[in-house]
């Protein structure tokens, strides 16, 4: 590990804005379904280029619309983009998802299929694309030291060794993180429950823990006037397989990620995360694939993810390091494992020793190296939808 | 010996950390200190992850994890015997199902 002045530094970009990112993609954002084809399009002509297909953007409305919006202008905005291309059936909206990534200062084009078809369209944008992969293959890693940088946190397909073990080990990965004055996100709003009084203990700020209140019971409210059987979706399937019986048990395990440190941010879907937050509650569904793109589009450059019976979450534009504590799955699914604590689990070393583990991997991570996600090409993106188009 | 993890001495249940057959020898230990709480016998197969019964558990009773409760005993529960789905239920979202 590099040290500074007693500080951990790493060798990322520096964006315009002054963030940091840990890769240096060029980004073809889909501003809705029916852009898909133009700009995986792009992707198959210019190597270096990321398509983030989707199935949505037409027809949203309201909060549901805005979220989209601010999950694909967020993830152009991420500091692991150099530049981003944006494309969308019609010119209006693939300027405001445009508009949403300028301010960052970083190069964006949009483009608009409607009047020209998706040959003229490809055509156009990929030899944008080609100057900016161009451009971007000059840009350098510099060393900066690890504070200011945005993080995020979560675990799936869990069962009891997480609790036992990955989930406290990366715990105390990130109160070392926040330490340095990073910010890590977490949120799964739903399966904070049996733990939420925990978390909101932790939140010293009365106005933010009402909010987070205000936040929990909404989401829970929600899936609890379904009226409908949990059992079976949650815990899920692989939760009960590797012995976590209760939606409690689950909660409690949860939030042995957190660490020890105070909660001092919280945010709903809309709010952004701002720099310097430090341990910072994001309203998220619990899903992986749609916590993790929420994260990203909030700004989280690497995203630590725990796992017991094996969740292969991956993300297309940020390394997604993937921690379990479960020996059997260290050995069944090896080729989606990073970091092995299973030796923290059966009690051969302490938690210190684990956490410094998953610390220092994810300073190689920081520093370039790929994870088991990026190398697996697990490029999951999928947006949060709140409810049904109009 | 086989050995079961427990988060917090006023835990009822403790966390199989290889795979126990019944019949098995166990020891719980505290995983913060590594304190040995106990030994006890299986009365069922658990598999890594699985939960035993530290101690005599009535049908109704809280059965806690984390020094907290994780839900409540469908039936009696002996010591030794494995808890899970069959023995133990949420007091939160189990509460759904009956509706």
């Amino acid at each position: 590990m590099d040290v500074v002045g007693g500080r951990p530094v790493i060798r990322g970009y520096v964006r315009p804005d002054g963030s940091v990112g840990v890769r240096n993609h060029i980004v073809v954002i889909p501003v809705d379904d029916l852009s898909n084809t133009a700009a995986l399009g792009i992707a198959k002509l210019i190597r270096g280029v990321v398509a983030i297909p989707h199935p949505y953007g037409r027809l949203q409305f309201g909060k549901d619309l805005d979220l989209l919006f601010h999950i694909l202008s967020g993830t152009g905005a991420n500091p692991n983009v150099y530049g981003a291309i944006v494309i969308g059936i019609e010119e209006n909206w693939a300027n405001r998802v445009a508009d949403g990534i300028v301010k960052t200062g970083k190069p964006v084009y949009a483009f608009a299929i409607e009047g020209n078809g998706d040959l003229r369209t490809i055509e156009i944008a990929a030899r944008k694309a080609k100057e900016l992969v161009q451009e971007a293959s000059e840009a350098q890693r510099t060393e900066i030291d690890l504070t200011n940088i945005m993080f995020s946190i979560k675990c799936g397909e869990s069962d009891t060794t997480s609790g036992l073990a990955s989930n406290p080990a990366t715990g105390y990965v990130v109160d070392k993180l926040v330490d340095l004055g990073n910010t890590v996100m977490f949120g799964e709003t739903s399966e904070l429950t049996g733990a939420e009084d925990v978390v909101a203990g932790r939140i010293g700020d009365e106005k933010l823990r009402e909010k987070f209140w205000n936040i929990y019971h909404e989401y829970v409210g929600f899936i609890e006037d379904q009226g409908v059987n949990l059992l079976g979706s949650q815990p899920t399937e692989g939760n009960i397989k590797g012995g976590l019986t209760t939606i409690e048990e689950k909660g409690l395990g949860n939030i042995q990620k957190l660490g020890t440190k105070p909660i001092t941010c919280v945010v709903d879907y809309l709010d952004p995360v701002p720099r310097g937050a430090g341990l910072c509650f994001v309203n998220t569904s619990s899903a992986a694939a749609e916590a993790v793109t929420l994260f990203v589009a909030k700004g989280s450059v690497l995203h630590l993810f725990t796992t017991g019976q094996g969740n292969v979450v991956g993300h297309p534009l940020i390394p997604v390091v993937k921690i379990t504590a479960n020996p059997k799955t260290a050995t069944s699914m090896s080729e989606h494992i990073d970091v092995d604590v299973s030796d923290l689990l059966e009690l051969k070393v302490g938690l210190a020793e684990a956490g410094e583990r998953i610390f220092n991997y994810a300073l190689r991570v920081m520093n370039g190296r790929l994870t088991s996600t990026e190398v697996l090409q697990h490029d999951e993106f999928s947006p949060i939808k709140l409810y049904i188009s109009s | 010996m086989a050995r079961v993890a427990v988060h917090d001495r006023r835990d009822s249940v403790g966390v199989a950390i290889e795979d126990i057959r019944t019949g098995d020898e166990v020891e719980a230990v505290y995983i913060i200190d590594k304190f040995v709480i106990g030994r006890i016998k299986a009365l069922g197969d658990i598999p890594l992850g699985h939960k035993i019964a530290l101690k005599d558990i009535g049908a109704g009773e809280k059965i806690i994890k984390y020094g907290r409760p994780i839900g409540v005993a469908t039936r009696d529960i002996k010591a030794g015997e494995h808890v899970h789905t069959h023995n133990l239920k949420s007091i939160r979202w189990g509460a759904l199902e009956r509706r």
